[in-house]
């Protein structure tokens, strides 16, 4: 069938075999991963990767919370942060990783925790600042455009959308939103970089042939890397998942999670693998 | 103690750095438009209002600037391996990428104005060679701030990862924070000034900028001028409050609890914005009022 010949889908709909084809790749890329892994710690390599999978999903699924309005929001045309998800919410993610790496020597809970309320602080600030502007800056009250009250404050919303204008700003929901986004998106950012952290530590000193002191720079620096790079390849695929602007959790296409969540645990084996088998080949 | 006193001093820097860095760089993307509100500077020659706006939209503001802090980073941390005093290396290094946003920045404007031609807009060279040097200018600073404060998170406070990672990070994050907070006040208060103060723009009126101002044509230089007042502190408030309440509650509070009192802070902190966030909106429920009637509204 060619693509002229496709009939419309509805954004939000399923597709059940690509959402099977997903998580079937997603088992070969880690059954792949157990075969190419010494013998010895072949539970231990998977597990690390079944560590940045859990990350990415972390990632893709926290994306959807944060709310983004992209250009219209520029123009108070319609409600939300106005620039881009994945730009977003990377910028918090990687401000979560910040905290996260540093809290890395105290535990993986307490790191991936500090992780998480690193990001959420970010996107509570940040999120606290654009009301601001809209408010103080260019009097401009919030206003969703999605829903007709406030799905936690309760409060009309349609009344205080302007004229010609899907709505403005930040309502409650969408700050939650935000914060709830930027903490998922942090946690699971930190967890990949933990998971990978601890890999390269156990394995680049036989590869490197080089003591564990000195491995250290080198295995920080390439954990750093991937999980960052990870954290974009999660953050732009829920991106097009949500085609550009959401306004939060509250949003119709919030419903299209689950297949971020396959899309983004697919694409986290795949990045993963990569990042295990430079240590394990 | 000493220790906790120095993180502290240390702490309050980069957040002074920050602060000056977000607001450099939303001015710097105002008079390049560079963020979100450039699809209406995009937009305008197709709907027949042909303008001298500058018009550098490299990418997304966090990608660039992820870029350019990344690539100072780089650089500094190489001159610094070279030897080199770290206070040179990072201006050095930061000026070898304020050159590539430069590049960036030219190449920028004339591909995407030409690509306007057959809407008439033409490529003013005057534009190209009085504003790229402001933008350059603009951009150095938040690099500069940007880099140095990766430098003492590094150096002074024992960050594990490396300059030019941390320059990535933060630069993204700069250009996440500084659009997020500066993108609006462009956008809406300065491109649209002929539409109603206190509501948004109509999207009928997508296109419409203004473009002339008291004197002749308006030019970006003066949108800086304009933005920065509120949108550029704004952003520089933003960016400041983030790296100094993340460093903060990690310098101060890490050591309690192994590591649980600085996330109970962080917690603490998260909570006390969600109430300025909330008595915000609610003020302006309350003092500005509804557009419309309710029972009009939902019909």
């Amino acid at each position: 069938m060619s693509a002229v010949a496709a009939k419309p889908a509805a954004g939000g709909a399923m597709n059940p075999t690509a959402m099977v084809v997903g998580i079937v790749m997603t088992l070969v890329l880690i059954g792949i991963c157990y075969m190419f892994a010494p013998v010895d710690s072949q539970m231990m390599v998977v597990s690390v990767l079944i560590g940045i999978i859990v990350g990415g999903v972390l990632i893709g699924f926290g994306t959807h919370f944060v709310p983004v309005g992209g250009a219209p929001a520029a123009m108070g045309q319609a409600p939300g942060i106005a620039t881009g998800v994945a730009m977003l919410a990377a910028g918090a993610g990687l401000a979560g990783l910040f905290g996260g790496a540093w809290a890395a020597e105290q535990g993986m809970v307490v790191a991936v925790v500090t992780g998480g309320v690193g990001g959420g602080l970010m996107m509570a600030i940040t999120c606290m600042m654009v009301n601001f502007v809209y408010v103080f800056g260019m009097g401009i009250p919030s206003a969703s455009g999605k829903v007709a009250n406030d799905p936690i404050t309760g409060d009309s919303q349609a009344e205080f959308k302007s004229q010609g204008t899907e709505g403005h700003g930040l309502p409650f929901v969408s700050f939650v939103g935000g914060v709830i986004g930027g903490t998922l998106g942090g946690a699971g950012g930190t967890l990949i970089y933990i998971e990978l952290l601890g890999l390269y530590e156990e394995m680049l000193p036989n590869v490197m042939q080089v003591t564990p002191a000195q491995v250290m720079p080198i295995a920080v620096s390439t954990a750093g890397m991937f999980a960052v790079g990870l954290f974009l390849v999660n953050a732009v695929l829920t991106a097009y998942n949500i085609t550009g602007t959401i306004e939060g959790p509250h949003d119709p296409k919030f419903s299209r999670w689950p297949r971020a969540i396959v899309a983004s645990a697919c694409a986290s084996a795949l990045c993963g693998l990569v990042a295990v088998l430079i240590v394990v080949l | 103690m000493e220790h906790i006193v120095f993180g502290i001093g240390i702490t309050a820097l980069a957040g002074a750095l920050a602060t000056v860095a977000g607001s450099a760089e939303d001015t710097e993307s105002n008079i390049g438009s560079q963020g979100d509100p450039n699809s209406q500077v995009q937009l305008a020659p197709q709907m027949g209002f042909l303008h001298r706006i500058f018009n550098k939209a490299v990418a997304g503001e966090p990608p660039a600037y992820g870029l350019w802090c990344c690539l100072g980073a780089g650089l500094a941390w190489a001159f610094m391996a070279m030897q080199i005093n770290p206070v040179l290396a990072i201006v050095l290094g930061c000026v070898l990428a304020t050159f590539v946003q430069g590049v960036y920045a030219t190449t920028a404007y004339v591909g995407r104005t030409a690509s306007l031609a057959k809407f008439g807009q033409p490529v003013y060279v005057d534009v190209l060679k009085s504003m790229t040097s402001v933008t350059m200018a603009h951009a150095f600073i938040a690099i500069f701030c940007t880099v140095t404060l990766c430098h003492l998170i590094n150096a002074a406070l024992g960050h594990p990862f490396p300059l030019p990672l941390l320059g990535l990070i933060w630069g993204i994050a700069l250009g996440a924070a500084g659009s997020a907070t500066g993108n609006p006040y462009y956008g809406k208060e300065r491109q649209y000034q002929n539409q109603k103060f206190g509501a948004g723009v109509p999207i009928s009126a997508s296109g419409n900028i203004v473009r002339y101002a008291e004197a002749g044509e308006r030019n970006s230089i003066d949108n800086g001028f304009f933005t920065h007042k509120i949108g550029g502190s704004a952003s520089g408030i933003c960016f400041g409050m983030i790296v100094f309440l993340e460093l903060w509650r990690t310098v101060l509070f890490e050591q309690i609890s192994a590591g649980w009192g600085a996330i109970i802070v962080g917690v603490l902190i998260i909570l006390i914005f969600t109430v300025i966030d909330r008595y915000i909106e609610v003020w302006a429920r309350k003092n500005y009022g509804p557009y419309a009637e309710a029972k009009e509204a939902s019909s």
